[in-house]
């Protein structure tokens, strides 16, 4: 069991590896955070997600861009990899559930790979169906895993016309299910047009804005 | 009330171009892969570029029926990349892409050098576009304005090796990046002398990373910004004018300014210096032209007539006054998009254009 000292130690070292992307530290700390007893759950919320919580913010204000915000990303996963297997499932209890993918005939994943580590790194369970995703999958996929969250990802108007048809084929299904959409041609005129109920200009606006989703999914449910 | 043209099509462009006064706003809705329904070949025929006799046709044919002003001989963004050895999927009806499950460059400390010089005019797709511009230029040279398109060695690499990978390793394996980047601006550097060869009026180089979008403004201009400019400036020697395109949020038009002698850039969104068009125009407008920036998904393809037309008075409203702008979609027309609404932006501009 690691002191409190050391826990605070460690969280900061953790910290400062991904938000300085530093790949090969943030692996090492984690191993040392096991090896010295500290709390996996603890390391990785405090650690890893406080700091990929700074590198949202540098995102946002641009003094990280793409390149920085995916190393970034690289390094709290090669953290959350060692930290993973030691955390309690009662503790790891995720945040919210989300099905994530880009939508058929279209292969830019490069949003939909940023909003993952973002959303993994907050506490969420992500279920990832990669790129060119056939509609029916996301269907299932919803069905399957009860996610509170459906996100469509679309860089093309070409691929986006999918999501029109996609969107009922969802609610229908469970109609409490929450739908963001995203990408290039997204705009506010596309989440009314199409159904949607929100959209989100990047990683961690779309994080925002999910748990805003959340909240008021959860305040809906019946109590007791 | 529309009144009745003074100027053909590629005076009216040369004229806003070049701030003098054009009898109205020219139009672009930047119909490129559209243009294949109008050509009646499947999207795969028009990007795989055999057919280059059709790809004429079918832009020839898009202008009678829309009436905009120019052609931008752009077919889709893996043209470069596909000759470079690429491997590239082409749908039978959506936009050709590289098969990023096989990325050429798979190893970034070896796979770079992967990338050789090659010969524009003895490519595959590089050629045929060649072909299509010398083609449009037999056509419709000295009636419309005929815009070649190189998308810049950035993006052409970033295909090469997939966009996630590729933006890594601009951090991790700089040296790597910068040597296959170096010889893909020499080709490029050839495929832009060879459009302007078959007749193209501009090239327009696209830079798409030069924006907050993507790359800070220092990583941009250490890996694209002197390909771009070698490029850019034979352009503007042979005396054809210089454009560029860029989709991305918050573009570097300093930096574009600075390396790209640009006559025009294309745009969706404002400079990272300003926060509105009204600004963009009061700071920009008086140096580079604008070409743009009408919404392609929300407004060009969803949108009503009614949409369509308030959207285009308003952007016309503010990028008329003090010349400098043709009226545009922010980035390619989507090759899906219902034609009519590109003849209506076409139409509005003859209404709200004039000067």
């Amino acid at each position: 069991m690691a002191t409190p000292e050391k826990e605070k130690e460690l969280i900061a070292a953790l910290q400062d590896a991904v938000i300085h992307y530093k790949v090969a530290d943030a692996k090492k700390i984690a191993e040392e955070a096991v090896k010295a007893g500290a709390d996996a759950y603890t390391m990785t919320m405090e650690g890893l997600a406080g700091g990929m919580e700074t590198v949202s913010e540098k995102f946002d204000n641009h003094e990280y861009f793409v390149p920085e915000t995916l190393l970034c990303a690289k390094a709290l996963y090669s953290a959350l990899d060692v930290l993973k297997p030691h955390i309690k499932t009662a503790e790891g209890q995720a945040k919210g559930q989300v099905v994530l993918g880009v939508m058929q005939g279209d292969v830019h994943d490069l949003g939909k790979n940023l909003i993952k580590a973002i959303f993994e790194s907050a506490g969420w369970t992500v279920h990832d169906l990669g790129r060119d995703v056939p509609i029916q999958k996301f269907v299932e996929e919803q069905l399957r895993t009860d996610s509170d969250i459906v996100m469509l990802s679309a860089m093309m108007t070409t691929s986006m016309v999918g999501m029109k048809k996609l969107i009922p084929m969802i609610k229908e299904k469970n109609p409490k299910v929450q739908i963001m959409i995203g990408g290039a041609p997204i705009s506010e005129k596309t989440v009314e047009e199409y159904g949607a109920d929100s959209t989100a200009d990047n990683a961690p606006n779309a994080l925002r804005e999910a748990m805003e989703m959340l909240e008021q999914l959860r305040k809906g449910m019946p109590t007791g | 009330m529309a009144q009745k043209d003074e100027m053909n099509s590629l005076q009216r462009v040369a004229a806003a171009l070049t701030y003098q006064e054009p009898d109205r706003v020219p139009a672009a809705p930047l119909v490129c892969g559209a243009s294949h329904r109008v050509a009646g070949i499947t999207y795969r025929e028009w990007s795989m570029g055999e057919n280059v006799e059709a790809m004429v046709q079918g832009h020839v044919d898009s202008l009678e029926l829309i009436g905009h002003d120019g052609v931008v001989a752009l077919v889709d963004l893996s043209v470069e990349a596909a000759d470079f050895g690429q491997e590239v999927i082409f749908p039978e009806f959506d936009t050709a892409h590289p098969n990023y499950d096989n990325p050429m460059i798979k190893n970034p400390k070896e796979d770079y050098k992967k990338i050789c010089k090659i010969d524009p005019k003895k490519s595959k797709r590089m050629k045929s576009v060649i072909d299509m511009v010398a083609g449009l230029s037999k056509q419709i040279g000295q009636t419309h304005a005929i815009v070649g398109f190189v998308y810049g060695s950035l993006g052409t690499l970033s295909m090469i090796r997939g966009p996630e990978n590729f933006f890594m390793d601009l951090m991790e394996y700089p040296d790597e990046v910068m040597g296959a980047l170096e010889i893909m601006d020499e080709v490029l550097l050839e495929y832009a002398k060879a459009q302007l060869e078959a007749g193209a009026h501009s090239v327009c180089y696209d830079n798409l990373y030069a924006s907050q979008s993507i790359l800070s403004k220092e990583l941009w201009e250490k890996f694209e910004s002197k390909g771009m400019n070698q490029i850019c400036e034979t352009i503007k020697k042979s005396g054809a004018l210089v454009s560029h395109h860029n989709c991305g949020n918050g573009i570097y038009f300093d930096m574009l300014q600075k390396w790209g002698c640009p006559h025009a850039i294309s745009h969706a969104y404002v400079a990272d210096d300003v926060d509105s068009w009204e600004e963009h125009k009061k700071k920009w407008g008086g140096q580079i032209a604008t070409i743009g920036w009408m919404p392609p998904g929300p407004v060009a393809m969803l949108g009503t007539p009614e949409e369509i037309e308030e959207e285009a008075k308003a952007e016309i409203e503010i990028g008329k006054p003090g010349k400098g702008y043709i009226f545009a979609t922010g980035c390619e027309y989507p090759p899906n998009a219902p034609l009519a609404h590109a003849k209506w932006m076409v139409d509005a501009a003859k209404k709200y254009g004039v000067y």
